[in-house]
């Protein structure tokens, strides 16, 4: 990101890990990833180069563009993730709608709840409101368990020798969960949001 | 090469500011020692521009004279010169986007358009140009206060402005001679300044209820690196709403029509604001308002005050939730709220930010100032003297474009660390397809419809191919502003392709070039030639405005004033043709004086007919 012999930022088609000056690994230390971020921000941020010529300002200000966007991605293990994917020609299916098998009971049962919910009257509407509260702390543990899930994946990945193909697939199961599960968690606060407002 | 300095271009006062040996220092006027310019300007019928006390001077308002009369005075609006207040208001919105309350304050050329225009006189003056007045009279007292050249400029904006807001912002410092050196958000140059001395560290809060808008701003403040981990806020959320929900209180007996005359309006806004100025101290006090042959008498406590601004303290609280969601924070994890803006001198307002974050918020700088010395602050990180502090802004708002079906596809979500960009892949739908539309959206909705249309542009020409075939690279960059810069390439023939970006709202290029040359025309031989025309135009003016006033109300002036009047007017009819420019200015303002009383009588006439209208109705 930095030119070696003058000290100005360099525009390049850099990958994430590389613009942050860090190998290729999917196990991150989130502290060493700041002050990685931070240091490089430092040196080739647009405010240190407002006064240099309009070259350098201009290289400065789509390096960092290209560094802001590497420690966004990096930072979120899920958006890491499907960067790794992305880096080996693969992606979550398009269209992402059909209902992983894993999780298809849960949702359903869910479904069901919210429906009831929004149908509820007068004085159900409190148990059913618990129960709906309660429910989405099991969603959120279920996430939580899904985002060790990935933390493993990540850890074989980077032991190397593994069998690659099968670390894709299991990559790709966790992260259309995760996705999943995250627009499930999002209705649910949102009826409990119209709740509240109502 | 000049120093760079700091501008608060606030929606009712703004300041200008400077490093001085590490130190950000508010610089005051050398003649009145004052720091805050009131961000008023007034354009008399001659074309003359005031700003700040000068200006609100001339704002229509009442006052009592020597006689005990009240009487209507100061520019009321079109034909007759105009006080402009609170244009930040308008600043880069399109007619159809100004908030209600804001749209019969003044006399609007063209509220359509994609740009609203003050009609002042014959003339039509946007946003930009007026606050540009402002940035000129900033600028001057500066280079009067320290002698030397005032060229580059930082300049604060709401961080919840979007982009034609600010790109409004630097228009205005472009037509005021400046460079813009950097747009900061203003909850984060507060944080520079509070952040300076260490004064606030760790995750910290800054709550900012200015005049006109409101910004809640969550930073991450560590070794000199203030990172910005989100921002919410409302561009219509300030001060002013307060004070216009207080005149609606103080004039709720008068008749409807009469609550909305300008010099009314004005007189009782002036009056409420010194009241809510007083009882921040005090816990009650009487406001007196003269109208012609009445005499409104209330007093304001401070619990209906609060009863008052509660709604809209509520409201700024709302945001802050949602700020705090967007950092993963909690109330209880920020380690220091930072106040800023006049607005929350209230003790309402400390009140409940203090219930919000569960502590005391800090206020020891002033926060009338504190943006401005934090826009030096960052002035002096870009001149590179600040050693090691660096300010990671965010995009308040999502960008994207519109699909197929009018859906928003969101590219850059809000509350990215900026400068950002992403790359997007564009092809034809149909076979030989030359050009790609692309309408680029600013906004949280789904439907693009409901979210703000920030540019159109076409791609192209594309060589005809297959549809499907060609790949068009598209990047929208993001730049340490918050403004958008789209970049095409062909990635087939690794061509540049050349865009032209429609903004869908603010000022072309071209249009500024206009302005520009017409300001600095000015300057130049065919100034005398320029001078003859707005002398000629006022004239035109003010003999119309005459010639209609006597027709309406033969009855409110008697035969000697009368033909004394025509006399004049007659003068400065036969004087118009000639090119006398000298005796054409002398005869407009003769007869703009020999005509004051009478216009005073129709104003005060007019509202003694709408008070009785009103009196009669009521015995009725």
């Amino acid at each position: 990101m930095i030119c070696e012999s003058c000290g100005a930022p360099v525009g390049a088609d850099l990958d994430c890990f590389a613009a942050l000056g860090l190998p290729r690994k999917l196990v991150l230390d989130p502290a060493a990833l700041e002050r990685a971020y931070h240091e490089l921000s430092r040196r080739i941020h647009p405010d240190r180069f407002a006064q240099a010529s309009a070259r350098a300002r201009d290289a400065s200000l789509r390096s960092t563009a290209l560094l802001t966007r590497s420690y966004r991605t990096l930072r979120d293990p899920v958006a890491r993730g499907l960067y790794w994917l992305e880096l080996r020609g693969e992606k979550l299916a398009e269209n992402n709608k059909s209902v992983p098998s894993e999780l298809a009971e849960l949702v359903f049962e869910v479904q069901d709840e919210l429906a009831e919910l929004r149908g509820a009257r007068g004085s159900e509407i409190q148990a059913l409101r618990d129960r709906t509260v309660a429910r989405r702390g099991e969603l959120e543990s279920a996430m939580n368990d899904l985002r060790e899930r990935l933390a493993r994946n990540f850890e074989r990945w980077d032991n190397a020798d593994h069998d690659a193909k099968g670390l894709v697939a299991d990559l790709k199961a966790i992260l259309s969960q995760i996705a999943y599960l995250r627009t499930l968690i999002r209705d649910v606060d949102r009826e409990l949001e119209n709740l509240k407002a109502a | 090469m000049s120093r760079i300095f700091g501008i608060d271009l606030g929606t009712t006062n703004s300041l200008i500011a400077v490093m001085d040996h590490g130190v950000p220092r508010v610089i005051s006027d050398p003649e009145t020692g004052e720091t805050l310019l009131e961000s008023v300007v007034a354009i008399a019928p001659t074309g003359e521009v005031h700003t700040g006390r000068a200006a609100i001077a001339m704002e229509p308002h009442l006052t009592v004279e020597k006689d005990g009369r009240v009487s209507a005075v100061g520019f009321s609006g079109g034909e007759f010169g105009a006080v402009i207040r609170s244009v930040k208001r308008y600043m880069g919105l399109g007619g159809g986007e100004i908030a209600p309350e804001d749209r019969n304050r003044y006399t609007f050329a063209d509220m359509s358009g994609s740009v609203v225009r003050f009609q002042i006189g014959k003339r039509a003056f946007t946003p930009p140009q007026i606050s540009a007045e402002i940035l000129v009279a900033l600028k001057r007292r500066a280079e009067r206060a320290l002698g030397e050249k005032v060229d580059r400029v930082v300049i604060t904006v709401p961080a919840y402005f979007n982009d034609g807001q600010r790109q409004a912002t630097k228009d205005a410092g472009r037509l005021a001679g400046l460079e813009v050196v950097r747009l900061v958000n203003e909850p984060t140059a507060a944080s520079l300044a509070y952040g300076l001395n260490k004064m606030a560290e760790g995750n910290v809060a800054v709550y900012d209820l200015g005049g006109g808008t409101f910004d809640i701003s969550i930073l991450s403040i560590k070794e000199g690196i203030f990172e910005v981990l989100s921002t919410n806020g409302d561009t219509h959320l300030g001060g002013d709403d307060i004070d216009s929900a207080l005149v609606d209180w103080m004039l709720e007996e008068l008749p409807e029509e009469l609550r909305h005359e300008r010099h009314v309006w004005n007189s009782a806004r002036l009056a409420v604001e010194e009241a809510k100025k007083r009882l921040s101290g005090a816990d009650e006090f009487e406001i007196k308002l003269e109208l012609p042959g009445h005499l409104i008498r209330k007093s304001l406590t401070r619990g209906e005050l609060e009863r008052i601004a509660a709604p809209f303290v509520a409201r700024s609280l709302k945001r802050c939730e949602m700020a705090l969601a967007d950092a993963g924070l909690a109330g209880a994890d920020v380690q220091a709220v930072v106040l800023v803006g006049g607005a929350t001198r209230m003790p309402l307002v400390r009140r409940r930010v203090a219930e919000l974050f569960g502590r005391e918020p800090l206020c020891s700088l002033n926060p009338d100032e504190v943006v401005a010395l934090g826009a030096a602050v960052q002035a002096g990180v870009l001149m590179g003297t600040q050693g090691d502090m660096l300010l990671l802004d965010v995009v308040p708002l999502s960008l994207g474009i519109e699909t197929m079906g009018g859906v928003m596809e969101r590219l850059i979500h809000r509350n990215t660390t900026i400068p950002t960009s992403v790359t997007e892949n564009f092809t034809t739908a149909v076979d030989s397809q030359t050009h790609v539309d692309i309408h680029v959206l600013q906004g949280e909705r789904e439907l693009a419809r409901d979210c703000r249309s920030l540019a159109r542009f076409k791609l192209g020409p594309i060589e005809p191919q297959p549809a499907g075939l060609p790949r068009i690279a598209v990047t929208f960059l993001i730049d340490a502003n918050g403004i958008l810069n789209v970049s095409a390439r062909d990635e087939r023939t690794g061509r540049e392709h050349s865009i032209d970006v429609k903004p869908s709202y603010g000022l072309t290029d071209e249009e500024i070039e206009r302005m520009l040359e017409e300001a600095i025309d000015l300057g130049e031989q065919d100034l005398e030639q320029r001078l003859l025309i707005v002398a000629r135009n006022d004239a035109e003016q003010i003999l119309g405005a005459l010639r209609k006033q006597l027709g309406e109300f033969p009855e409110l002036i008697e035969g000697g004033e009368r033909a004394r009047l025509e006399e004049a007017a007659e003068r400065l009819d036969a004087a118009r043709k000639t090119e006398d420019r000298e005796l054409i200015s002398r005869l407009v303002e003769e007869l703009n004086e020999l005509s004051t009383p009478f216009a005073g009588r129709i104003m005060d006439f007019a509202i003694k007919q709408a008070l009785e209208k009103k009196s009669v109705e009521e015995v009725s």
